[in-house]
């Protein structure tokens, strides 16, 4: 879809424009998510008299991405920098954990995390820790997920600096943390933000998997109502029009990002 | 007056890129205040000298010493080497998410700890003397390259140091751009700084060098004052490489 674009005024910089669209179209994201029982409301039977019911399935949905997707940035760029570390085992331990996740199902990792991690820490000192909620257990493994493919997205982006920057930096005498989050980071997160923004939809869309560890939201919503009104055609027309209305709202935000870092303008 | 140490000192160093062997057994030694330009046909050799001289390359045998500071992996050696030396590239390598500014002022805020308003200060007074002030909030991306040339002098300049090495400065520069960065670069050398110049630019080094050293094999073949090395060459080979350059 296209993007919706406002005209900010012209004597605002890049940057204050990109600004401005990422926190109008987050608060546009929050304000739908308070109105979305009211609207909903609206809908024909048997939609409008379990408003309340989408909506709160709505936001378990956007709070499982939002936390997810926070957890998963963040292990994915230490992911990214230990594959690419000049220390041997970090490099074989992230290489191991991007190999094991990409390998394998997202439902079979949700399953794992709620069902046999439990087992497995049965009398170990973990044994606590590990008698979670559904919804921790979905926020763990959605977590691990998408954080796996993350990696490889900031990984590319972490190769695609040249070396030159690197040289430059040392030559300027920058140390390495410095050389990291003033130069490498800020150049790799632009190359990385498409596959990064895929990688975030991807995951919104699979928080739906969540349903089948109970965890209450859109799919398992529209499942419950079925189940009782037995009318697929409307519920699954609403959550499919729900998630779109997410991924949209979520695609507005990202493409607010990627304008912010087009220093040159390259984006129509 | 005659026993003043040299600034730096190079030592038997040799460097080897694979079977390559690019440096053999380079000895010389450049002294405070002086310019010295480096020639020589491409693999020569002559940019992996200047690159050991910072350490963006390690020498596999030899020692460099630069005021004092033994050129290895110490980490205490390495930041004083880093304030002392500063480094121009042939791509010039700016930062190309920051501005003209910040990509000044970044590395005296990071490594000296300056605050905003004083490194702003400072990589202001910078740019002026690059001519390059009007341009303080333009992003890299939207300059000529000979204004990202001065630019990048003025980032190495900002860290203060006592010795800058220009590694092929002008070869990637539009023909009519080559001239601004050279003047900027005669005004430093005349400022008595010292400098050691890989170029291919004759005429800056005829004007402006205390000492032309040409480089072939992976060694200095001649290392002559500029008239001497221009106006009386007798070696063939170099007088073969000077009537290429100048066609």
């Amino acid at each position: 879809m296209a993007t919706l674009r406002i005209g900010w005024p012209q004597r605002w910089t890049r940057k204050q424009r990109s600004q401005a669209s990422i926190v109008m179209d987050s608060l546009i994201l929050v304000a739908a998510l308070w109105v979305a029982a009211r609207i909903i409301a609206f809908a024909p039977e048997p939609i409008g008299s379990n408003a309340q019911f989408f909506a709160d399935g709505t936001l378990m949905t956007v709070q499982l991405t939002v936390v997810s997707g926070v957890l998963g940035l963040v292990l994915g760029l230490l992911a990214a920098l230990g594959k690419i570390s000049r220390i041997l085992p970090l490099r074989w331990l992230c290489s191991f954990y991007i190999w094991i996740i990409r390998g394998t199902p997202l439902l079979v990792q949700i399953f794992f995390v709620y069902f046999a991690l439990p087992v497995i820490a049965k009398g170990t000192w973990l044994e606590e820790a590990m008698r979670v909620t559904e919804f921790t257990a979905a926020v763990l493994a959605l977590s691990l997920n998408v954080g796996a493919y993350n990696a490889e997205s900031f990984r590319a982006g972490l190769l695609a600096v040249p070396k030159g920057q690197f040289e430059a930096a040392r030559s300027l005498g920058l140390g390495r943390w410095h050389t990291l989050v003033d130069i490498t980071f800020p150049q790799a997160f632009k190359v990385a933000l498409p596959p990064l923004v895929s990688n975030v939809v991807a995951l919104l869309k699979d928080t739906s998997l969540a349903y089948n560890i109970s965890v209450l939201e859109l799919v398992n919503v529209g499942q419950r109502v079925q189940s009782r009104t037995f009318d697929p055609v409307p519920i699954l027309i609403t959550t499919a029009l729900l998630y779109l209305i997410m991924t949209t709202l979520l695609t507005q935000i990202t493409n607010g990002i990627e304008r912010y870092y087009d220093i040159e303008g390259r984006i129509p | 007056m005659s026993a003043v140490a040299p600034l730096i000192t190079v030592d038997k160093v040799n460097k080897h890129f694979g079977p390559a062997h690019v440096l053999r057994d380079v000895c010389t030694h450049f002294n405070a205040g002086e310019v010295a330009v480096i020639i020589g046909s491409s693999g020569s050799g002559k940019s992996t000298l200047l690159r050991t001289l910072n350490r963006l390359e390690k020498h596999d045998s030899g020692a460099i010493t630069i005021d004092g500071i033994p050129v290895d992996d110490s980490p205490k050696n390495l930041k004083a080497l880093h304030a002392e030396v500063g480094m121009v590239f042939q791509q010039f390598n700016l930062f190309p998410h920051l501005t003209v500014l910040e990509n000044v002022s970044l590395a005296p805020r990071r490594v000296r700890g300056l605050g905003l308003a004083e490194a702003d200060q400072r990589s202001t007074a910078l740019l002026e003397r690059v001519g390059m002030q009007a341009h303080a909030h333009k992003y890299p991306f939207a300059l000529s390259g000979g204004q990202q040339q001065r630019v990048a002098i003025a980032r190495a300049l900002a860290m203060q140091p006592r010795i800058m090495l220009f590694d092929e400065p002008t070869s990637a520069l539009d023909p009519e751009t080559v001239k601004e960065v050279l003047d900027v670069m005669k005004g430093l050398a005349s400022s008595g700084m010292t400098m050691i110049v890989v170029t291919h630019e004759m005429g800056f080094a005829k004007e402006v060098a205390d000492r032309v050293l040409y480089f072939d094999k992976g060694c200095i073949l001649q290392d002559r004052p500029p008239k001497d090395f221009f106006d009386n060459q007798d070696n063939p080979r170099i007088r073969a490489f000077l009537g290429q350059i100048a066609n």
